[in-house]
């Protein structure tokens, strides 16, 4: 990572472009894993880390702005993530009725789904490169992918308890 | 939305920052807290205030709960309900993330950590792609018209997979059908996410 300008325009970019918690992530990670700024380790760690806390889940992004550039990264990161969604309250204030109107509500729920697809892609690229190189993992690296898709989904487990037991598998069974 | 109330911007703060330190596991848990607190607690805004402004938020550029936080503290207090808002939510919540990374930094190189992690990254990317799943849920329509949704969510899915495809252009490329096609439905997306 180059500067703090650059760690703000590429989360506000992201932030600006993703629609909820974790829309954010498939901009974010294209940008900095092609330009070599971050590792996938680094943005994996961060996610955990983001999930472990309290409030949103775009928190993850004040984890990533840590692990790239210490405290003031984070700082950084987390007032560029706060702007695009306060362009909101002069936007219902201006035009309150349109805001809600049909193709507003289209193109939200457009974005919104892309951004659910792409989310469910990187699932996938965090565990190998392609499908065939995940199919090539240990199977209890599988099985714990799909606990976490299935446990996520459901809802009712806190996370940092299924963390916790990625942990615990992962000293038994990989160390 | 009904006219712009006075709540004393103390109180205020202080409802966020519980919303903000006791809302562990992102989006849904939050929301609940939130109508919880403000909503029955509270008495701030009625159930009705509290769905439209949920809805507005839903429709807005990045994290809905900040959007959120915003448009009730605006709603409330101003532009100084807004500050105090965002800030209460999102400033406790911040340091805490602050501390768990630090205190994980300090440890990252330990053998036993690295083993960890073997374990945590398939679980982290399993709740990714968990949280794609909660996210489509949301926003899809009901009938029918939930097919065509789910439509948009597998080709955007197929697209990262197969081709190296631009995030943002379909993002934008599916808000724009969206747009077009999407959005005929009285009831805004549920929500969830965040």
């Amino acid at each position: 990572m180059t500067d703090l300008a650059e760690l703000f325009i590429l989360v506000l970019k992201a932030t600006a472009l993703g629609f909820g918690g974790l829309g954010s992530l498939p901009i974010l990670r294209q940008d900095v894993i092609a330009t070599g700024i971050a590792s996938d380790e680094q943005l994996v760690q961060a996610l955990a880390i983001g999930r472990l806390g309290s409030g949103p889940n775009a928190l993850y992004l004040v984890s990533f702005g840590y692990l790239v550039m210490g405290i003031a990264g984070a700082a950084v990161a987390l007032v560029a993530s706060c702007i695009p969604p306060l362009v909101m309250v002069p936007a219902v204030a201006a035009m309150r009725r349109r805001v809600l109107s049909t193709w507003v509500a289209g193109l939200a729920r457009g974005a919104t789904l892309a951004a659910s697809g792409l989310l469910l892609a990187i699932g996938v690229q965090i565990l190998g490169a392609d499908p065939a190189a995940v199919l090539r993992l240990p199977p209890w690296q599988i099985a714990l992918a799909a606990l976490g898709v299935v446990l996520t989904y459901d809802g009712r487990l806190h996370p940092a308890v299924l963390i916790a037991g990625g942990a615990a598998a992962g000293v038994a069974l990989g160390g | 939305m009904g006219r712009e109330r006075r709540v004393r911007l103390l109180e205020l703060a202080r409802a966020w920052v519980a919303v903000g330190t006791q809302s562990i596991g992102g989006g849904t848990s939050t929301l609940l807290l939130i109508r919880r607190i403000l909503v029955e607690r509270r008495g701030w805004i009625s159930r009705r205030e509290y769905a439209e402004l949920i809805a507005f938020s839903q429709l807005s550029l990045g994290i809905h709960l900040v959007a959120l936080a915003a448009l009730i503290g605006n709603h409330l207090a101003g532009l100084r309900g807004v500050a105090v808002s965002v800030a209460g939510m999102m400033l406790p919540a911040a340091a805490i993330t602050v501390a768990l990374t630090m205190a994980f930094a300090s440890v990252a190189d330990h053998a036993v950590v690295r083993a960890a992690l073997a374990g945590v990254t398939p679980v982290t990317a399993g709740m990714t792609a968990g949280l794609g799943l909660v996210s489509a849920r949301g926003a899809m329509r009901r009938g029918g018209r939930g097919i065509v949704d789910l439509g948009v969510t597998a080709v955007a899915l197929a697209l990262l997979l197969a081709a190296p495809v631009s995030p943002v252009a379909v993002i934008v490329g599916a808000g724009a059908i969206g747009a077009a096609a999407l959005g005929r439905e009285k009831r805004p997306p549920d929500p969830e996410g965040g």
